[in-house]
């Protein structure tokens, strides 16, 4: 069992991928905003932190870059996993540098992403 | 007023500079914070007030002297950057008054331990000196590459053997290197946007802003050695300004200071320069543009009065006789060329405008589609797993297919706006399918009769998959119009047949037709029979199909009813 948190402003997304990973055994929070997802984070203890880039209020790397004041750089490649519909060079890049995992919306193959997010 | 005598020490408590980095500066002069906390801060040799003045921040002495001397004191603004994070305003703090202090007192014993640097001159002098020198060289300078190269004329740089910049401008995949080695030998290159980014930021995090091109062999830096680099960001681009001795010493607090400070100078040239030549670049589009465009075109530029044509322009002008007046022209807002002798061609730039900005919010629209679709999509994956009836499972089935229909729709409609041309052996049939998708809506109440050729599914064609369908979608749009209110019953006939090397698709309607003496001006440009009509969309119809080596012709045979299009493509 991990405990998760996934930030997605788009309400469907987010309902859908907890009851998913609820069904796995998992425990997950959720948050459509990045700056109440930054608290939580900071406060919080996730195995897992799934993140949209494109939030309302802030982005999703803003969101990584916060939780740096609690987390190493090691530590985010390993709990962060970024989902995104726009996957230009500049993103993709910048992700990487971050070396966690990437999502692209919508996925291929929903079982492999689910996967993906828990092991 | 206190005598202001030529002696180092005396001048000191008046000339404490500070400039703050510009992030920093704008927040403080936007978000108002209470600037009065600064004021009186007090050091036995230093006293002044900080002050928001024309937009930049200036210090204040006792005796009324204002100081606006750039200089980039890194710790202020970090103290300052992390008051602000701590406490959203700058809260009234001894620590940070202290930092201060102490920071701008480091500064001056750091500018007065180095006696060369202003010989028999006090400092204001020698600032004023600086300013005035990089001034001069950024007035003389009328280029980007020479404004880069003039840096190493610097006389307080003089040490320094190479100047270059390395320049992203926001949006393309390579960077730009540019600049001089060795004083004379021309520095070019291309970086991928990731390495620039990654050494973008190395320079923007790093305290000493002193790096090594051994640290990034990525950038291919053609000399070896330790160099300066400072980094200069804003909307349109981000820009790394690099010096080096071409040696492996480091490099003194005064050369690191004195290079930002002039950077931190240069940069509303940098910007000016990078403008003028964006323009350049613009310019140059254009014309690269015209020299595609299907027909002969001659545009004016408003702003320098620069007049631009195409080759088909100069080749064909004595040949047409088609004439817009200013007035059509006058209302799509276009300047276009005129003068009294010659009567010209002109074209609706907007109805390509649009076409481009309509390829953009297809973009957007499929962005901002795509992600609801994906939710309704995994949500009613998720109602198929519930323990619910085989009629509810089937009913969240239906659901899901109509949701991928939608994004292969959204996902089809922003192909076609792609500028890059895929060339992938193609069925006929694939063809007609995707043109009728996207006609949909036009042909709800036509019927639809098809007449595959028997070999159809063998023939694959190499033609360009969004051209073929440009051509489709127009032509059946076109037919769709033209039997609408009609009493009988609208039919749309497309059939697919070989003849002498080419496959030619033709698309009947059973609507008015055209009139005999219509048919010439068919293929003309602006020449339409429909209110709203551009005119343009047989025109370039015709020039994509001329384009892939085939044609587009009215069939002038079938007379019995409506109109007929003939489309030939080339057979491999």
């Amino acid at each position: 069992m991990k405990n998760i948190l996934i930030i997605e402003d788009e309400i469907l997304i987010q309902q859908s991928l907890k009851k998913l990973l609820e069904r796995k055994g998992n425990q997950v929070a959720v948050s459509a905003s990045g700056k109440i997802a930054i608290d939580m984070i900071l406060k919080g203890d996730f195995d897992r932190i799934i993140c949209d880039l494109m939030l309302q209020d802030i982005s999703g790397f803003d969101v990584i870059e916060e939780s740096k004041k609690r987390y190493s750089l090691e530590e985010i490649g390993k709990k962060f996993v970024i989902m995104t519909a726009y996957n230009s060079p500049q993103v993709l890049s910048r992700a990487n540098s971050y070396n966690c995992k990437l999502l692209n919306k919508p996925f291929d193959n929903l079982d492999e992403a689910i996967r993906l997010m828990t092991e | 007023m206190e005598n202001r005598s030529h002696t180092i020490n005396q001048t000191l408590p008046k000339l404490i500079a500070i400039h703050i980095a510009s992030e920093v500066l704008s927040d403080l002069l936007n978000n108002e914070i209470d600037l009065s906390i600064f004021k009186l801060v007090e050091s036995k040799e230093a006293q002044f007030t900080l002050l928001k003045k024309n937009s930049r921040l200036w210090v204040q002495f006792p005796d009324g002297d204002f100081c606006d001397y750039p200089y980039y004191i890194k710790n202020i603004s970090r103290i300052l950057e992390n008051a602000k994070n701590k406490e959203k305003r700058i809260i009234e703090s001894d620590d940070l008054f202290n930092s201060i202090i102490k920071s701008t007192e480091t500064l001056q014993k750091k500018i007065f331990s180095n006696a060369s640097m202003s010989p028999g001159k006090n400092i204001k002098d020698f600032w004023d000196e600086v300013i005035k020198k990089v001034t001069n060289i950024s007035h003389n300078s009328h280029s980007l590459k020479g404004l880069v190269e003039k840096i190493l004329e610097l006389p307080f740089l003089q040490q320094f053997q190479s100047s270059l910049i390395i320049l992203h401008l926001k949006g393309q995949t390579k960077a730009e290197m540019m600049g001089v080695m060795w004083r004379s030998e021309k520095i070019t290159g291309l970086i991928e946007v990731k390495d620039f980014n990654s050494f973008f930021n190395t320079i923007k995090k790093s305290k000493i802003k002193s790096f090594a091109t051994d640290d990034f062999l990525k950038l291919n830096i053609p000399f070896n050695g330790s160099f300066l680099a400072k980094e200069i960001t804003s909307k349109k681009y981000s820009l790394v300004a690099i010096v080096s001795r071409h040696d492996f010493l480091n490099y003194s607090d005064q050369e690191i200071e004195l290079f930002e400070t002039c950077i931190d100078l240069l940069q509303p040239h940098f910007e000016r320069l990078i403008d003028q030549e964006f323009s350049d670049k613009k310019i140059s589009e254009l014309r690269m543009c015209l020299k595609e465009f299907p027909l002969p075109v001659r545009v004016k530029d408003t702003q320098s009065g620069a007049s631009f044509v195409n080759d088909l322009f100069k080749n064909e002008l004595q040949d047409q006789d088609i004439f817009f007046n200013k007035k059509i022209m006058g209302s799509y807002g276009i300047d276009l060329y005129d003068s009294d002798e010659l009567r010209h061609y002109a074209f609706d730039l907007f109805h390509f405008q649009r076409i481009s900005l309509l390829g953009e919010l297809l973009n957007t629209l499929r962005h901002e589609l795509s992600n609801p679709l994906f939710g309704l999509k995994l949500s009613s994956q998720i109602f198929c797993t519930l323990p619910v009836s085989n009629d509810d499972k089937e009913l969240m089935r239906e659901i899901e297919k109509n949701i991928d229909r939608c994004q292969s729709i959204i996902e089809n409609f922003s192909n076609l706006y792609q500028t890059e041309t895929d060339l992938r052996p193609i069925k006929i049939k694939k063809i007609i399918e995707e043109s009728l998708v996207l006609a949909k809506s036009e042909i709800r109440e036509v019927s639809k009769k098809i007449n595959y050729s028997e070999n159809c599914d063998e023939i694959l064609l190499n033609v360009p998959l969004i051209f073929v369908v440009q051509i489709m979608f127009n032509l059946i749009i076109n037919a769709a119009q033209a039997m609408r209110g009609r009493t009988e019953r609208a039919e749309l006939i497309i059939s697919i047949a070989q003849n002498e090397g080419f496959v030619n698709i033709t698309v009947q309607d059973n609507g008015p037709g055209i009139a005999t003496d219509e048919i010439n001006n068919l293929f003309k440009p602006f020449f339409t029979t429909k209110s709203q009509g551009t005119g343009l969309g047989l025109v370039l119809s015709r020039n994509l199909a001329l384009k892939m080596g085939g044609n587009l012709e009215y069939c002038t045979e079938i007379k019995e009813r409506g109109a007929c299009f003939r489309l030939k493509l080339p057979l491999p």
